[in-house]
């Protein structure tokens, strides 16, 4: 009994934690590469969805939900792009761009949320999970659609690593965003990284949109209550380091199933929240940040 | 005269005498809600705009009022005139607590940390839904009245004029403080923190002041909006209406005082006439914001002082510091 309790929360912190480790590395490789702070990252994400679904599931397409995981990431590295270059690039290097940046992509998501509702309808619609029956994990039975989520989060980040680590243009990203005179110096195009490091992370919110949208119901508001989670997550992490991201999303994971179990689903995120401000006054720099 | 104190006695007398030509009804309506907005949105510029203070937690303060007074006035059945004050403490309170990690801070954190203590703040009366009604929301709050003079009726009269006056003393509430010592000093702090600390201008003090007499405002103003409403719903501590008041205060002009009062005004009767529109009208707003902030950063108050003769825009500009929005 004991057990299958500890399990089933185990499992379900996995779930969460994988979804979260998606969503907060976009936002922040984002931020350690450009400096700024994404608040249109959760639209990504409900636009990544919507796409999905009308690639794969609308009745006019219905091409198969992975044909429509890969054109949301596309189309999302695109408006990516598109938002670095109209709401982004225009401020950089002012002295008030950190403040700036946070007012146009809040801007951003109004838009785009709006837009979606515009262009969808408030009808709610759902993707088809990514693959079917059920699958043993630890003795307990989970989805297999769970399982892929459980796999596939830790698959994408690891490339994304490999891709900043193992690279010469991850080594630009890098650094550029350590020190974007200096780049310019060598002779890096500061712009086009930026431009880059957008999209990518776009990209990345539009793969955590669609495995959100396969197990919620996708609404205009789909990617509002994750990118407040991701801002958790992120700040956990230590803004600005992605593996102290994608640890901090497994710890705050696990903690959301813990505390879902033993305190209830409403009190949750006010836990949460306090643990956060608790953890932004006493190291500012986050659970893995280092000075 | 200066233009500087006629034009806003003007304004004032115009809203004093216009219920005599335009009748009760939504137009009204519309105006009290103006009134509101522009109370919240123009305390928002003393910290986010004079202070330099990335207060996103300003909705908080005024969402608390709400709750402060309508859990007072409807759950304790305390009088609603002693909500007013209750909801300006809960402005101040939730101000002062919020300061505790803000001081500590810069920067995008300060964004974050406040963000998140909205957030918190809304979980919180979510979870308590025996008090607040939680996702319902809390209704019937009783009203002002005199005596038996419900403040709701011939047309909202009372209403009209005590959120006409309720705006009239936090703009003076507000000018005092820009314009104070302590204003200056706040100013300073925010356009050379290290020059300013270093003339001996306290970091901490200043922006704990500026914070909490914003919350109070803030406070306030929702406490007046739970009687005139007699509903507090969670909606307010979400990204709607954050965004809506964000847009006035930047649109305005974030270091001013009657900038985000004007933007107020202007941005209640757009929405309102553009209802027909939907969706779009948010993109609008939206789009205007932006649009705002990439040409005219000082708001639309900075391009007001520009048309007007150049001895006054030196003078306004003298006293507003380089305008605009503040840097990290």
């Amino acid at each position: 009994m004991m057990q299958d309790v500890a399990a089933s929360i185990l499992v379900s912190g996995l779930v969460l934690g994988s979804l979260y480790a998606m969503m907060a590395t976009g936002l922040t490789l984002v931020w350690s590469t450009l400096g700024i702070f994404n608040f249109a990252h959760g639209v990504f994400m409900t636009i990544g969805a919507y796409i999905a679904w009308q690639v794969g599931v609308a009745e006019a397409w219905s091409l198969g939900p992975a044909l429509g995981l890969a054109v949301a990431a596309a189309v999302l590295a695109g408006v990516g792009c598109l938002v670095e270059m109209t709401l982004i690039r225009p401020f950089i290097g002012r002295r008030d761009q950190v403040m700036i940046c946070v007012i146009t992509t809040l801007a951003a998501m109004t838009i785009i949320q709006n837009g979606v509702l515009l262009t969808w309808g408030p009808r709610l619609k759902q993707l088809p999970p990514l693959a079917a029956g059920t699958f043993d994990l630890l003795g307990v039975t989970i989805s297999a659609h769970e399982a892929v989520i459980v796999a596939l989060a830790p698959a994408t980040l690891l490339a994304l690593w490999l891709f900043l680590h193992r690279t010469r243009l991850g080594a630009a990203v890098r650094a550029v965003g350590q020190n974007p005179e200096a780049a310019t110096l060598m002779g890096l195009n500061v712009r086009a990284v930026y431009a880059l490091a957008f999209a990518l992370s776009a990209a990345l919110a539009a793969a955590a949109g669609v495995l959100l949208g396969s197990i919620r119901f996708i609404s205009p508001e789909l990617g509002a209550e994750p990118l407040v989670k991701a801002l958790i997550v992120a700040i956990f992490g230590g803004l600005g380091s992605i593996v102290g991201t994608i640890g901090g999303a497994y710890v705050i994971g696990l903690f959301e199933a813990l505390s879902t179990y033993f305190i209830g689903l409403y009190a949750t995120p006010a836990v949460l929240f306090a643990a956060m401000i608790a953890v932004l006054m006493l190291r500012p720099t986050g659970l893995f940040g280092k000075r | 005269m200066r233009p500087a104190v006629v034009a806003p006695l003007v304004a004032l007398a115009v809203l004093a005498a216009l219920p005599v030509f335009v009748g009760g009804g939504y137009g009204r309506h519309l105006f009290i809600l103006a009134f509101i907005y522009a109370v919240v949105a123009s305390s928002w510029a003393l910290t986010l705009g004079y202070g330099g203070i990335f207060n996103f937690a300003h909705l908080a303060f005024f969402g608390l009022g709400v709750y402060g007074c309508g859990i007072a006035v409807k759950v304790l059945e305390l009088s609603p005139w002693l909500g007013l004050p209750i909801g300006a403490i809960a402005g101040v309170v939730a101000a002062a607590i919020v300061c505790l990690p803000v001081l500590r801070l810069k920067g995008i954190y300060v964004v974050l940390i406040t963000f998140a203590f909205a957030q918190l703040c809304m979980h919180l009366i979510l979870t308590q839904s025996g008090v607040t009604g939680g996702t319902q929301g809390m209704v019937s709050i009783p009203t002002l009245k005199i005596g038996d003079y419900n403040f709701a009726r011939d047309g909202r009269l009372a209403f009209y004029f005590s959120g006409l006056a309720l705006l009239a003393v936090s703009t003076l509430a507000l000018l005092a403080i820009v314009r104070s010592r302590f204003g200056i000093g706040l100013v300073a702090l925010r356009d050379n923190e290290d020059y300013a600390v270093s003339r001996g201008v306290s970091v901490a003090r200043q922006r704990l002041i500026a914070m909490m007499a914003s919350g109070a405002l803030a406070g306030l103003a929702g406490a007046y909006y739970a009687l005139y409403l007699r509903v507090a719903s969670p909606d307010i501590f979400g990204f709607g209406l954050m965004s809506l008041v964000l847009s006035m205060v930047l649109v305005g002009g974030a270091a001013t005082v009657y900038g985000p009062i004007l933007a107020a005004f202007l941005l209640t009767f757009a929405t309102e006439a553009m209802i027909e529109l939907g969706a779009w009208r948010f993109i609008i707003v939206s789009l205007l914001m932006i649009l705002v902030v990439r040409f005219a950063p000082g708001g639309l108050f900075s391009i007001l002082e520009r048309l007007a003769p150049k001895r006054w825009a030196a003078r306004a500009a003298a006293k507003a510091g380089d305008g605009g929005v503040p840097a990290a």
